[in-house]
């Protein structure tokens, strides 16, 4: 599920519970203006409770400066709450306010405006340290958005640029162009996510794939003005929507946030809003990130939207942006001798005309219905007809999606189970496995694709395209993978098929270990837990190794589920006994199956891991004795010793050491038939006879 | 004869990642595959393969370059 749009409240409570608490006193007494000294935290919920109180926020705006005024009125206008402050400051330099940090300073200081991070830094005690610590081209501060709408009533200083009436019938655009190209981003995201540098740019590949997508880099069937890298803008612009959110180092496609369910007028609000986010990207140039991580495209696109407020030709919103914006004639590309008319016919005529805030007429632009509705507060423009039967399913599994019945929520649901083809008055989709896959996977079921292609359908969909999407989701039931499951061991397979029958658990996968259909807990009421592992965690010692070597009894507490998989390896399973351990048995197959895959330092690292020590010797003859030369048989002369230490010696004596041929036990020793009669000399001399063999 | 309402005496495992196929043919399928292989732990019955702790995004790719489409459950 997307995020809940934050509480604005809570967000200023925050920000201002960073504050060190000299800072918040001369804060608070700014905005509550409290009577007498309260403690810091009735200050924090008393300035969080007068941004919610209209009356007491007009009165606090009407005393600002005009600077300040205008900069509120500013965020207010541009619908989005969080701005740079460098961006801010480049508004202001525009409307000939050239006060640096002051204003914002000043906002700041009158609890209007909130600083953002940096992340992990202390109290706020001094907000001239925090915007030199934030950095000056990073930083970024946000306005409680119903204080910034009170402010939008004040008067920009804009001038009216409009010199005529327009010459013909005014001509709106559905806006349905951008989020159709935002849909398109999305799931060109959610194929493959867009990876970012260390310093949040676009890797070259990707940049080439939104630069050769043939739906995102298409230009509009009726394009007004050409428009550079329009697939760069759509990704960002969806990424700043929310449509797409960082994770781990890339741009990841995220559920469609709740503006997509309804009608057209509340989404087109929230693409206006995320707008001014998008930095790096310019009409003329296209995907233009910099070093400073600033671009005059946000301020400037929104001054060029607000001086079309009456009938304006682009030229002379780009001449009166090249005499005034302090930034915007130097980022223009130095071929373009036309002082900006290029890249303000591309704004207007290839962004915010097909959003549906202007209208056209000839040459000359104006704020549409739904612009002064947006900008400016006027009545809300009439909802567009609906025409809820505008799909045709195609017996090739081609999706003809005729424009006019498309609505946010069409679209979004299209974008998640079809692929899009063409953006056009009649758009195509097509049906695909890899889409119907990600769908499925996105949460929808099949009966549910089926519903929504008969719902807004002309027709039924066709028989043989809903047996390819059986055929299709079918195939994604022949594997399941379970991220994080919880199984459920029984000590015998009797006990399993009671947990069975009492609906404990709903899968068997082995004839004693179970789990519930989602992989999730099973209800631990009818459950008397002997253990608890976790898969995650090292191998325990879970196994004894018998007397003979070879007799393998499971810990079963202590037993994880590795083993249950590797022990199959090495030896074979005894049966159980009734309440009886689990047992294995080391036999010459089983340890020479598992000799096929491991080496022998392998499978003894596996024993000293499970039982404390390398394989057996028993083990070791089981495995290795076919392999070693063959054991003799022979006859041999045994001179036995009364005791270890006389057997010691004669190991030991000169006279008789080197009459020995080998020591075959504590006592006995082997004696060649023709030394026999030497060693018995010897130790005759010392007085021991040796007794002759009977 | 077991009780039928006693509790059943049972062990917990916990964060398990594992790989459940339609029948075992398809299991043997995925274990030919060499990559896929050195990412499963073991094998805990015919259509059953435990996957190695955090190697699940890797056994995923693999199973879509093969052209499957698994259903994913918990992540």
């Amino acid at each position: 599920m997307p995020e809940a749009e934050p509480d604005w409240s809570d967000r200023c409570r925050e920000a201002l519970s960073r504050y060190a608490e000299p800072l918040l006193r001369t804060v608070a007494d700014k905005l509550v203006r409290p009577r007498t000294k309260l403690p810091a935290e009735d200050l924090l919920d008393k300035s969080a409770a007068t941004l919610g109180n209209v009356p007491v926020i007009d009165r606090r705006i009407k005393e600002l400066p005009p600077a300040e005024r205008k900069l509120l009125a500013l965020v207010g206008l541009s619908r989005q709450p969080r701005w740079k402050v460098a961006h801010l400051l480049s508004l202001l330099a525009a409307l000939d306010h050239h006060d640096g940090f002051a204003p914002v300073q000043s906002l700041l200081e009158n609890g209007l405006l909130f600083p953002e991070g940096p992340e992990g830094a202390g109290a706020i005690a001094d907000f001239t340290a925090w915007y030199g610590a934030a950095g000056t081209n990073t930083a970024v501060v946000f306005a409680h958005p119903g204080v910034a709408a009170r402010a939008r009533g004040e008067d920009l200083g804009l001038p009216n640029l409009s010199d005529r009436p327009p010459d013909a019938t005014p001509r709106t655009a559905d806006g349905l162009e951008w989020p159709l190209r935002l849909a398109a981003a999305w799931q060109l995201a959610n194929v493959e996510p867009v990876r970012l540098t260390q310093g949040n740019a676009l890797f070259k590949r990707d940049l080439q794939r939104l630069q050769t997508d043939g739906v995102l880099s298409a230009a509009p069937t009726d394009q007004l003005a050409p428009l550079a890298d329009p697939g760069v803008l759509a990704l960002l612009w969806s990424a700043t929507a929310g449509l797409l959110a960082p994770n781990d180092g890339a741009l990841a496609a995220r559920a469609f946030p709740s503006e997509w369910d309804g009608p057209p007028l509340p989404l087109l609000a929230a693409l206006f809003a995320a707008l001014p986010l998008v930095d790096a990207w310019d009409p003329l140039s296209g995907y233009a990130p910099s070093e400073s991580g600033l671009s005059p495209t946000p301020t400037a696109g929104l001054l060029a939207v607000l001086l079309a407020r009456d009938w304006v030709a682009p030229d002379e919103v780009a001449a009166w942006l090249w005499s005034h914006h302090p930034s915007w004639a130097s980022a223009l590309p130095p071929e373009t001798p036309d002082k900006g008319a290029a890249w303000a016919k591309a704004y207007l005529l290839g962004v915010a005309f097909p959003l549906g805030l202007l209208e056209l007429s000839g040459d000359f632009v104006r704020l549409s219905a739904l612009g002064r509705h947006l900008l400016f507060g006027e009545k809300e423009p009439p909802a567009p007809p609906t025409f809820p039967q505008t799909l045709m399913v195609q017996p090739n599994a081609e999706i003809l999606a005729y424009r006019q019945g498309l609505t946010p929520g069409i679209v979004a649901a299209l974008s998640r189970f079809a692929r899009w083809k063409g953006i056009g008055a009649a758009c195509t989709l097509e049906l695909t496995a890899e889409q119907t896959y990600r769908g499925l996977e996105s949460g929808l079921t099949l009966p549910m694709i089926v519903q929504t292609l008969n719902r807004h359908g002309t027709r039924p969909v066709p028989a043989g395209v809903a047996d390819l999407l059986q055929r299709w989701a079918s195939k994604r039931e022949r594997i399941t993978a379970f991220a994080s499951a919880v199984l459920v061991e029984f000590p015998t397979a009797a006990e399993l098929d009671a947990a069975v029958a009492r609906g404990i658990v709903a899968l068997r996968l082995t004839d004693r270990i179970g789990m519930t259909a989602d992989g999730r807990e099973p209800s631990l009421s009818q459950l008397r837990l002997i253990g608890n592992r976790d898969y995650e965690g090292r191998p325990q010692r879970c196994l004894a190794v018998g007397e003979d070597g070879v007799t393998l009894t499971v810990d079963t507490p202590q037993s994880d589920l590795l083993l249950e998989a590797e022990i199959g390896h090495f030896a074979e399973p005894v049966p159980i006994e009734p309440n009886g351990a689990r047992k294995f048995r080391l036999t010459a197959q089983s340890l020479r199956r598992a000799a096929e895959s491991r080496a022998l330092s392998d499978i003894d690292r596996w024993f000293e891991e499970r039982s404390g020590a390398s394989l057996s010797p028993a083990g070791r003859l089981l495995l290795l004795g076919s392999q070693m030369p063959a054991p003799r048989a022979e006859r041999l002369l045994v001179v036995k010793l009364a005791t270890t230490d006389l057997a010691d010696g004669v190991m030991q004596w000169p006279a008789t050491r080197d009459l020995i041929a080998e020591r075959v036990g504590p006592l006995a020793l082997v004696v060649s038939e023709e030394n026999l009669a030497a060693l018995t000399a010897a130790l005759a001399d010392i007085g021991v006879s040796v007794a002759s063999p009977s | 004869m077991t009780n039928p309402t006693a509790r059943l005496p049972a062990k917990l495992h916990r964060r398990v990642c594992l790989v459940l196929t339609e029948d075992a043919v398809l299991a043997e399928e995925l274990l030919a595959r060499k990559k896929l292989a050195t990412e499963v732990a073991g094998r805990l019955s015919d259509k059953v393969l435990l996957v190695r702790p955090g190697r699940l995004d890797a056994v995923l790719d693999e199973l879509r370059k093969m052209g499957h489409t698994p259903q994913v459950v918990g992540k």
